[in-house]
């Protein structure tokens, strides 16, 4: 069964060229896949296997899949629907695999697998932009992840090549050698982080994410790179296991710090929307990062899922804005609040909702990540000095966009109830944010 | 076990080589080479273990005859020139080379975990990374880059090779596919780049800034 859901998002090439099969698979698919993956946890097959951890970010990738291949049906024409619907599938199938996933080895196979779907979906129709964003994130993607590649090599050879099954490698990598333990965990750090964006690796994030057309900005950053950030949880938890923790913590600490400021920075006079958007996903992959150095898997899952929603739908939002206008820059976009509120409302929140404000649940989560941050006050100094930062980039953009002037448009085909559904899913987050749950997933992912 | 220890030193030699060379043909036939010489290295360690044979088998037939071929294919549909440009001389290469490979050496012995089968692998191997990372970002035609990073994916297997026995055969034949897939994908790039912009030059892709 547990290959049947691995192969399942690759029914969509069924469709061939037709667009409209095209987008009933894409939605049908994962969702088929997420009514059956809970029915599937704890089973095994070979080198996988779903545990909780894996099924939360498998259910999070299916239906925020289902919805922007929702949405993408009104942005892209006739002809050029298949390119993004069948890279899709060759990406979902990826990203299934790799939290499937129940041996490093394979793990690391079908996160490399995932750039190359994603490369397909940046590349799109190609244009010299384009071509250039799809090459670097080819190039520097790969080199990152091959590097990542030695670090699962020794880890291997550390366990005296026994195994790379997760749960015998957890029970097993006690009694390696830790000094060869911290150096496979830095490679790896460096290669999963590479993807995640960590500054100083992330030179390919914002140009891939800008370049992509709208609905595949949208997986990019919300669906994506937690692909790579739940490779970085496995291996978290793997020196926890081998009592390394307090290593794995300074490393990830100072990462995701400098990650946060640097985007902050970044974000600072960026002009074109969508650039100030994959910054924004640098800064909160940072943060998440961040929570887990902290000590709080729970916090770094309930991160993803915040910045997962926020991000899609300021994604489909931006592709809705840059369809209907056919400009980039922030400055030739203005008054959508009132001239265009179907659309506007959920964008504009979007962006509150990711520079970090109540109530939504990406202020929760930096909330209790300053509270536990505390025990360290230089660190919780420098948390909220990014913080304010990051916010006051995204302040002016959302105020230019949202209240600013600008000539009026027309919505068009676009589903924007979409948007709507994401808002109000976010917004219940906020209100009530299920700690409970991930707390659960995290004896998960610390136990199993 | 000498006769691994030849083979391994030649596997340096064909890396020195690709950094030197100013004719993109040969320097796909050095990696050709490289992957043969690297299929012997797993043949030599097999001592009857079926997956090393296997995996030799794949990583020559996969790397050491389909890949070669694909890209002489992709460098005579190009019609661009043979030649290797970069912003480094020969002679300015071959010292940073020289200097990567010391470095690799001198480090190398942190690598080397102490159940290696083949400890004088490791520093080779790490050797092949850091002039893979040197080609790709000294050299400005794409396939150039291509041709590195094929070159760096090589020192992660002969790393594998040394420190245990290879990884497990469903896990390498894996990670062969990627990398295959990577270059297949890569190429198909290239070309599209050749349309676009009537040159293969990343050195002039700058359109994206800041």
């Amino acid at each position: 069964m547990l290959y049947g859901l691995l192969l399942l998002p690759l029914l969509v090439f069924l469709g061939r060229r037709d667009k409209g099969a095209l987008v009933r698979l894409s939605v049908l698919l994962p969702i088929l896949s997420a009514l059956l993956a809970p029915l599937l946890l704890g089973q095994m097959a070979g080198p996988f296997r779903l545990d909780g951890v894996g099924l939360f970010y498998l259910l999070l990738t299916d239906l925020l899949y289902a919805v922007i291949a929702l949405f993408a049906r009104g942005y892209f024409s006739e002809e050029e629907a298949w390119r993004f619907y069948w890279a899709g599938g060759l990406f979902l199938g990826a990203a299934h695999g790799a939290y499937l996933a129940h041996n490093l080895g394979v793990l690391w196979i079908f996160v490399e697998g995932s750039t190359l779907a994603s490369a397909l979906l940046v590349y799109h129709k190609g244009g010299a932009r384009v071509l250039e964003a799809t090459w670097k994130y080819l190039m520097l993607g790969s080199v990152g992840i091959a590097l990542g590649l030695i670090g699962v090599i020794l880890v291997y050879a550390l366990l005296s090549g026994a195994t790379l099954d997760w749960r015998e490698a957890r029970a097993l990598v006690g009694s390696a050698n830790p000094e060869g333990l911290k150096l496979a965990f830095a490679l790896l750090l460096v290669g999963f982080g590479t993807k995640v964006g960590l500054f100083p690796l992330q030179a390919w994030l914002p140009d891939a994410h800008a370049e992509a057309p709208g609905p595949a900005s949208a997986l990019l950053s919300g669906t994506l790179l937690n692909v790579a950030f739940y490779a970085l949880l496995r291996y978290t938890a793997l020196m926890q296991a081998a009592g390394l923790f307090p290593f794995a913590s300074g490393l990830l600490l100072a990462f995701g710090l400098l990650s946060l400021l640097a985007a902050g920075f970044f974000l600072y006079g960026q002009k074109e929307y969508k650039r100030l958007l994959a910054y924004s996903s640098m800064e909160h992959m940072g943060l998440a990062v961040f929570a887990l150095g902290l000590g709080l898997p729970w916090l770094a899952l309930f991160h993803t899922l915040a910045h997962s929603l926020a991000k899609t739908l300021a994604f489909l939002g931006a592709s809705g804005i840059l369809a209907l206008s056919h400009a980039k820059e922030v400055g030739r976009v203005g008054g959508l609040f009132r001239s265009l509120p179907a659309l506007g409302v959920p964008f504009v929140l979007a962006l509150a909702a990711l520079g970090g404000l109540p109530p939504f649940p990406l202020f929760f989560a930096e909330f209790k990540a300053v509270e536990a941050a505390m025990r360290y006050p230089l660190l919780a100094a420098w948390y909220l000095v990014g913080l304010g930062l990051a916010f006051a980039g995204l302040l002016g953009p959302m105020t230019q966009m949202g209240f600013g002037p600008g000539r009026p448009w027309k919505a068009q085909g676009l589903d924007l109830w979409a948007l709507w559904l994401l808002l109000a899913v976010l917004f219940l987050l906020g209100v009530r944010p299920p700690v409970e749950v991930f707390q659960a997933l995290e004896v998960v992912l610390w136990t199993q | 076990m000498e006769v691994v220890n030849t083979l391994v030193l030649a596997v340096l030699a064909t890396g020195f080589l690709m950094v030197s060379r100013r004719s993109l043909d040969a320097v796909i036939r050095l990696y050709a080479l490289q992957n043969v010489l690297l299929a012997l290295v797993s043949f030599g360690l097999a001592k009857g273990e079926l997956h090393f044979v296997l995996a030799g088998l794949a990583l020559f037939v996969l790397k050491g005859v389909a890949i070669p071929w694909y890209l002489f294919w992709l460098l005579d549909r190009l019609e661009v020139s043979h030649e290797v440009e970069g912003y480094l001389s020969v002679s300015f290469s071959l010292l940073l080379a020289g200097l990567l490979t010391a470095l690799a050496f001198r480090v190398g012995a942190v690598f080397v975990l102490p159940e290696a089968p083949l400890p004088q692998g490791v520093p080779v191997a790490l050797s092949l990374v850091l002039l893979g990372m040197l080609s790709m970002v000294s050299r400005k035609k794409a396939i150039s880059q291509v041709l590195g990073f094929l070159a760096l994916e090589n020192g992660v297997f002969l790393l594998a090779l040394s420190e245990s026995h290879g990884l497990p055969l469903f896990v390498e034949l894996g990670v062969a596919l990627d990398a295959f897939a990577a270059v297949f994908l890569a190429g198909v790039l290239i070309f599209r780049i050749k349309g676009e912009m009537g040159h293969v030059d990343t050195a002039r892709m700058r359109a994206l800034r800041g």
